[in-house]
């Protein structure tokens, strides 16, 4: 048994590794092809052309595509991503990477808790009460949930309780590192904002997986058996119907690192997402090959995770 | 919280006895209560939070000049009529067309204790001339030939020849020549003063996390007397100009750099707010490839020129926040501003349909793209312009959608047909006109070329006499309008919103900041 989930988990990584590289050279290869130019972003418009010139000898941007490639890709397997071209000139991207990868998990974690909390409650109120009117509210719930635009809710979160009510700040963001608690407050607006469609999402997921669960033929032998119905649901619906949810909140990773960036802009918080957002726009290749790379290497490793939860919760899935 | 880099300047360490408000407190900036907070600027810049370098020879991106004029002077600066006072020079005079001389100001001290001398602005101005430096500013110097320090406080600057624009790109504004330390620059090189810059600005560098927020605290030696009255200046990067003003009514922060058109209505209506605004130093126009159809044709450029409504535009895109162009110099410059309207420039269908029917494309032509970037109001420019261009005279102008970067490259290329273009914060007529449209501007991206136009920009930079210089210049837009060189739109209103216990803030026309930080106090 050990050896066999070794050798799972160690192919899945080295499987991982491999999809990290050719993502992080077909990234490279697209942000080349793009037109525009580094030395203009950080220079502007009105650097003369020997200033652009200068600027391009010292970056290496004058050398063949291939030949860029390879002193990125010497730099990285020393785990060095090189010095930020225009969005932070001149400061180490690891450095950059240091200081938001922690805001990014933060808050993204603070999201997903509050997901996880809002959807097992009405997922599992909707499933128990099927077809009657708590179930009706909260798949209604559920569907506004999914269709109202992130920014606007978040808009809306601001207005309500920061220029309203004044319970938070309307803008601003407290890194974790830096004070926990602090993050905890000035971070909820934006963590509810992003927990709602998700959390609508969950809802929904488990709602259907529970019903679905729940006509299953050893279910229905369970209920024979003559368990109490509160034993059935925890220890044959509740569980088994845990794998598609939790396979969903994997899923989702993906959007909590680069697809939340309108939500950072308007909190003000300094994520990955906007990391990435903005290098690529002032063409910061390493800058971008680094969150590209660093993005790649998350989402592996969360799929990972949630097959190996997955596996735990259904034995059989090791096979 | 991006970047503890070690600049040498840790952050939040506090670098001199009386300058304790930062760093008193463990909160940030935002969550402070603003009662607490008496003795901090939060000032705002929204719309960007890139900052690369602080080092002003090197600075080129608006943020950057927002706080480089905070931590820096430079011999002269604008005062609240555009006009050019002395800053740290105490005088200056000229001494023969060729020949700037500057009386410094005795006694001023550089943030590490240092005092400023002549020999400092020499190796400023040399410094930016540098090949190898490379600076983006290096065009304001390229003119000087020798700056000569005849005592500690006298130094004199010759150019090649008379050079008109000159005294304002020495100002403190988006000219790069700032007065610097040699003996820093010297001891820890450009790369590192670009991060740990030493001025002899009210404010130096405390702190910095990059692409979120720069600190700086008062410098206690600074020469203007009772200034500054704010021991700490706390400036945070805000992304959106919209998440600015939410900053802004939160009580997160005093004073904000912009703020969008859209809203500017209704902050008006706003008690606790208030919110200065004029026309700025910019001109917005639509940029036309003489080299390639269908603006290679004088007719068909005037046809466009005069079927689309600048005032219109004005209202529609600026939510009437500016005035419309009938030149490239804006009204701020007032000595060279031209306010009549042009014939070329006025909205006028049967004109535009009658200099149509003169062109080479009287009988037809097919899509012309014109280029524009964002989703914000530069693509609104050229909406409401293909539109009503479009209607006027039945072409098939289309939006083409890019990036800012993009659009730029493909203009100095020549891939392009017609594209929105503007530039902000240039301080002399002779960055309107003259670099733009004659035939060897470096900002003549478009082809055009008219030898009287040349001769008069040539004869405006030698102009040494403000009235007879803006004579000029009024002449040689007569020109470019008459060709239709560029199609000017408006110049747009620039906005400072402020809570309204900021007191002390003069804006000026190429939308300053950083430098009114010394005079601000929270009444």
């Amino acid at each position: 048994m050990f050896p066999k989930a070794a050798l799972y988990v160690g192919g899945r990584l080295i499987g991982a590794a491999i999809t990290v590289l050719v993502g992080a050279i077909a990234v490279y290869v697209v942000m080349k092809a793009a037109p525009g130019d580094p030395a203009l972003a950080v220079l502007g418009e009105n650097a003369r052309p020997e200033a652009v010139a200068a600027f391009r000898l010292k970056h290496h941007l004058d050398q063949p595509f291939w030949s860029q490639l390879a002193i990125w890709l010497g730099g990285l397997a020393r785990g060095d991503f090189g010095l930020s071209l225009t969005i932070a000139g001149g400061i180490p991207i690891s450095e950059l990477i240091a200081a938001r990868l922690p805001v990014t998990v933060f808050v993204g974690l603070y999201a997903v808790a509050i997901a996880v909390l809002i959807s097992l409650a009405m997922g599992t109120v909707a499933a128990l009460r099927r077809g009657r009117a708590l179930d009706t509210i909260a798949t209604s719930v559920a569907v506004l949930g999914i269709s109202m635009p992130d920014f606007w809710l978040s808009y809306m979160l601001v207005f309500a309780f920061a220029l309203g009510w004044r319970l938070f700040p309307a803008y601003g963001f407290t890194s974790p590192v830096d004070s926990v608690a602090q993050a905890i407050y000035s971070g909820f607006l934006p963590a509810l904002a992003i927990a709602a469609p998700m959390a609508a999402v969950f809802a929904r997921m488990l709602r259907t997986s529970l019903l679905e669960t729940a006509s299953r033929e050893y279910v229905v032998a369970a209920r024979s058996f003559g368990f109490s119905p509160g034993f059935v649901f925890r220890h044959y619906v509740f569980r088994n119907a845990l794998i598609p949810y939790l396979t969903i909140i994997g899923l989702q990773i993906r959007y909590l690192l680069g697809g939340v960036v309108v939500i950072e802009r308007i909190f003000g918080i300094q994520g990955m997402g906007s990391l990435m957002v903005d290098a690529a726009f002032a063409r910061d290749y390493p800058t971008v090959l680094a969150c590209t790379v660093v993005f790649l290497g998350i989402v592996l490793l969360v799929n990972v995770v949630v097959d190996l939860v997955c596996v735990a919760l259904d034995p059989r899935r090791s096979t | 919280m991006p970047s503890k880099h070690e600049t040498g300047i840790h952050r939040r360490v506090v670098l001199g006895a009386g300058v304790a408000a930062a760093a008193g407190t463990a909160l940030p900036w935002f969550a402070r209560p603003a009662t607490a907070a008496a003795g901090t600027l939060r000032a705002g810049i929204a719309g960007y939070n890139v900052i690369n370098t602080l080092d002003p020879g090197k600075h080129s991106l608006i943020p950057e000049a927002y706080v480089v004029w905070a931590m820096f002077n430079a011999l002269v600066k604008f005062n609240g009529k555009m006009e050019v006072v002395p800053d740290l020079a105490e005088s200056f005079a000229t001494k023969d067309a060729n020949t700037l001389e500057f009386k410094l100001r005795p006694g001023v001290k550089f943030h590490d204790g240092s005092e400023m001398t002549g020999d400092d602005v020499k190796f400023t101005i040399e410094r930016l001339q540098d090949e190898k430096y490379a600076s983006p500013n290096k065009g304001k110097v390229s003119e000087v030939k020798e700056v000569r320090v005849v005592d500690p406080l006298t130094v004199q600057i010759v150019t090649n020849k008379a050079f008109a624009p000159l005294l304002a790109f020495l100002t403190n504004a988006r000219t790069g020549t700032q007065i610097v330390p040699r003996k820093v620059v010297q001891a820890i090189g450009d790369d590192a003063f670009g991060k740990q810059p030493v001025g002899t600005g009210a404010y130096k560098l405390t702190g910095w996390k990059a692409n979120e927020s720069v600190t700086l605290a008062a410098h206690d030696a600074y020469f203007v007397k009772g200034q500054p009255s704010l021991a700490t200046v706390e400036i945070p990067l805000i992304a959106e100009e919209s998440s600015g003003v939410t900053a802004l009514k939160g009580g997160q922060i005093d004073l904000t750099s912009t703020a969008p058109f859209a809203d500017v209505p209704t902050l008006e209506q706003d008690k606790s707010l208030k919110i200065v605004k004029q026309p700025g130093m910019n001109c917005r126009f639509i940029a036309v490839n003489h080299r390639k159809p269908p603006f290679d044709d004088v007719h068909f450029r005037r046809a466009v020129s005069m079927a689309f409504d600048r005032n219109a535009m004005v209202k529609v895109v600026l939510f009437g926040e500016g005035v419309p162009s009938h030149g490239l110099i804006p009204p701020s410059l007032a000595y060279a501003y031209d306010a009549k309207p042009r014939e070329i420039s006025v909205f006028n269908p049967e004109r535009a349909k009658a200099e149509l029917a003169q062109s080479k494309y009287a009988t037809g032509l097919g899509e012309v793209p014109i280029l524009t970037w964002g989703s914000s109001w530069w693509k609104r420019i050229v909406e409401v312009f293909a539109l009503q261009v479009n209607q006027t005279l039945g072409t098939k102008f289309t939006v083409e959608v890019n990036e800012a970067n993009t659009v730029f490259a493909r203009q100095k290329s020549g891939d392009f047909q017609g594209s929105v273009w503007g530039w902000l914060g240039p301080v002399d007529p002779d960055e309107y006109v003259g670099e733009v449209l004659s035939t060897k501007g470096w900002r003549n991206f478009y082809g055009y070329s008219n030898p009287k136009l040349d001769a008069l920009a040539e004869l405006g930079r030698a102009e040494l006499d403000l009235a007879k210089r803006g004579a000029i210049y009024k002449q040689a837009e007569d020109i470019a309008i008459e060709d239709a060189a560029v199609l000017p739109c408006f110049c747009s209103n620039i906005h400072n919103i402020m809570a309204a216990k900021v007191q002390g803030f003069t804006q000026l026309p190429y939308s300053n900041f950083g430098d009114q930080f010394a005079s601000i106090t929270m009444g």
